[in-house]
């Protein structure tokens, strides 16, 4: 009993990270832009939110610049797709690989690794979290209830705002928004810089909140989770809120486990993430053969000289 | 525009920036000595980045020439770790090259070393077959477990459409955690406390061709010539450009493109496998728990700088193996993470991922008044 509280209260914990991440793809990628570098962003975030936390020492002062952090180097995608015109798929993998050497540079250079911080102290959303049994669930630090925020905001803007409309115009076809004067290329920039943010924040929070220290690599693949929570959510925010909170409750049981006394094999165990993950794109692909949801132009460029 | 009855077109009501616009077209060819003068250039600019980064990060500027060429390719011992380095260099930019060709994304290189690395180990620790054919039964063994290993990406991809990019990738965490679970637990060598199998004999180590120089390199290069071999000459090799340059259309001709598919992908697997088998035989001499960091991006970024082709990949790959070898310099001299390297190799990447936008575009100015 005691052990299903434990679980259920640490859940959105490491829900939250997948969550924000995932919005941040659903963002860019909603605009047209297959985002595969949300790895390295996450590391950038993570890396300059603990910076900044040693530096500094204000939680939201490290989560805002890991924010920044994550949005200028998206700037460098943003130059490779939208400006030079390189293959979606090479840029991404490009801006992962450049972010890993990035961060693992700077973080030891700077002496930032394995350096705990202090993170944030959680709060208690009185009457709910004095429930027997799910009474956990509302014990979390603030980005945790904020993280609902940012959802509840991005999806207004998507859906009900006349600029949401264009972005996901500018997704699904290009060449018409460009002939209904929509703006392509500024509407991508923003839509992979706001994007980028986000998973920053993911980032910034993994290493500055949860983790509390910084370890090079230290996302450990959870930006690609990422990248097939979108897919399995077939890119609606809400729908990767759910996958997350899955991928959150299976991460928040492996510490549960080890507490109990279970003797499983820990490697074993510490497979599942990246297990579920591939069964997850298994299920997708035999569930729905065509992809319908998936934005139309994802993953072309707009060259508009190269109308069809 | 001579004919001052008609109207004047509409254009020119805009105002032009200093008499002249510019536009960008596409550009339908460009000669291969300017498109290799383009890229070189990318390459000067991303060096110049990366030497830049170096000189911030604590190098001596005046030190960089002399560490990474003058060190490395003169001075005999850093030679020898360079050829060694450059085996599975090679091998591992072979099987990117062979799985783009296919059009797969495969980035569970490192996996599938790794199997490869498990199997040939295995067949050492269950003390498998007779000492004379001892290693090449283990190599045998690491491309066929490498090659089971790549067996279900290619198949999902193949007969579910699921993105394989993140299927492989998928699949090198589980294996990476496979390798802890040996290295930690029955394989640990039982003599001291770090994460490592017990040392391979010394006839299941891959031996020294000339003193100091191991017979990998020389297997990297047979391989490339069997590689070269495959794509250039054989059948199969041209059904496969085929299936590149437009699976309907090869399909519709009679090729068998899922088998070529799948075939080309395996070999990828395999030439991995024999990578993670030549860095447990040769360098490590004994399973370890991260012998495969680093090569997967290396493999990849090898065959993107290669175009694909077997001998460039070879040449890219041996300078590739330098970065590395001056890199661990780098870390030895100077405290300078190893990240540098993958640092440096993702610069070069993006330089000459960019400059294939000037080899297709180029600038045209307008003249006011034409359209």
């Amino acid at each position: 009993m005691d052990l299903l509280t434990h679980w259920l209260g640490n859940a959105p914990d490491f829900a939250v990270p997948f969550a924000l991440a995932a919005l941040g793809l659903i963002l860019t990628e909603r605009a047209g832009v297959l985002a595969l570098g949300a790895e390295g962003l996450m590391l950038v975030g993570a890396l300059a939110g603990i910076g900044m936390q040693l530096g500094v020492g204000v939680a939201g002062v490290s989560l805002l610049v890991a924010m920044v952090a994550a949005g200028a180097v998206s700037l460098l995608f943003a130059l490779m797709v939208l400006v030079l015109r390189i293959n979606q798929v090479i840029a991404g993998l490009a801006l992962v690989f450049f972010c890993q050497g990035l961060t693992g540079l700077a973080g030891t250079v700077f002496g930032w690794t394995n350096r705990p911080v202090s993170g944030l102290n959680t709060v208690e959303l009185w009457p709910l979290s004095e429930l027997p049994l799910v009474g956990k669930i509302f014990v979390q630090n603030p980005l945790v209830y904020l993280t609902v925020l940012i959802f509840i905001a991005v999806v207004w803007f998507l859906y009900r705002t006349q600029t949401g409309l264009r972005l996901r115009a500018v997704g699904e076809n290009p060449q018409a928004a460009d002939a209904a004067g929509i703006p392509v290329l500024t509407y991508r920039l923003a839509a992979i810089v706001a994007g980028a943010a986000l998973i920053g924040l993911a980032g910034a929070y993994i290493a500055v909140l949860s983790t509390k220290m910084w370890i090079a690599d230290m996302t450990g693949g959870r930006g690609w989770i990422a990248v097939s929570l979108v897919i399995f959510a077939r890119w609606s925010p809400w729908r990767a809120l759910a996958g997350a909170l899955l991928f959150g409750a299976i991460e928040a049981l492996i510490p549960q486990l080890a507490a109990t006394g279970v003797r499983l094999p820990q490697y074993f165990v510490l497979m599942t993430p990246y297990a579920v993950t591939l069964l997850v794109m298994i299920w997708v692909a035999l569930g729905s053969r065509e992809s319908a949801s998936q934005p139309g132009a994802l993953g072309e460029p707009f060259i508009r000289e190269q109308r069809r | 525009m001579t004919d001052t009855t008609l109207p004047q077109p509409t254009v020119s009501t805009r105002q032009p920036l200093f008499g002249r616009r510019y536009t960008l077209e596409t550009r339908q060819q460009m000669a291969m000595h300017w498109q290799a003068l383009v890229i070189g250039l990318a390459l000067l600019f991303g060096l110049a980045i990366c030497a830049l980064i170096l000189v911030g990060a604590g190098v001596p500027a005046q030190e960089l020439l002399n560490e990474f060429v003058v060190q490395t390719l003169f001075d005999a011992q850093n030679l020898r770790a360079v050829l060694f380095q450059a085996a599975p260099m090679i091998m591992v930019g072979l099987a990117g090259c062979m799985a783009f060709r296919a059009r797969f994304w495969n980035l569970g290189l490192e996996g599938q070393m790794i199997w490869g690395a498990i199997g040939a180990t295995a067949i050492s620790l269950f003390d498998i077959g007779p000492h004379a054919l001892r290693l090449p039964l283990m190599m045998l063994t690491a491309m066929l477990c490498a090659m089971l290993w790549t067996l279900t990406p290619v198949l999902l991809k193949l007969h579910l459409k699921v993105n394989e990019i993140i299927s492989t990738l998928m699949l090198n965490y589980i294996a990476a955690n496979f390798l802890l679970h040996l290295v930690y637990g029955s394989w640990k060598d039982p003599r001291d406390n770090f994460p490592y199998s017990p040392p391979l004999q010394s006839f299941e180590r891959l031996p020294d061709f000339l003193a100091g120089y191991n017979v990998a390199i020389l297997m990297a290069l047979v391989i490339t010539a069997i590689t070269l071999w495959f794509v250039g000459i054989s059948r199969a090799g041209l059904y496969l450009r085929f299936v590149d340059a437009n699976p309907r259309v090869a399909g519709a001709v009679g090729v068998p493109v899922r088998k070529m598919i799948v075939a080309t992908v395996l070999l990828s697997g395999a030439l991995a496998g024999l990578a993670g088998f030549v860095v447990t035989a040769g360098q490590e001499g004994r399973l370890t728990q991260s012998f495969y960091q680093g090569y997967g991006f290396s493999g990849i970024l090898i065959a993107f700088l290669a175009r694909n082709n077997p001998v460039a990949a070879t040449v890219v790959a041996l300078l590739i193996a330098l970065l590395f070898v001056a890199g661990r310099n780098l870390q030895v001299f100077y405290q300078i993470p190893f990240s540098m390297v993958q640092l440096i190799q993702a610069i070069l990447v993006i330089c000459v991922a960019s400059s294939d936008f000037f080899i297709r575009h180029r600038m045209r100015r307008i003249q006011a008044g034409d359209c």
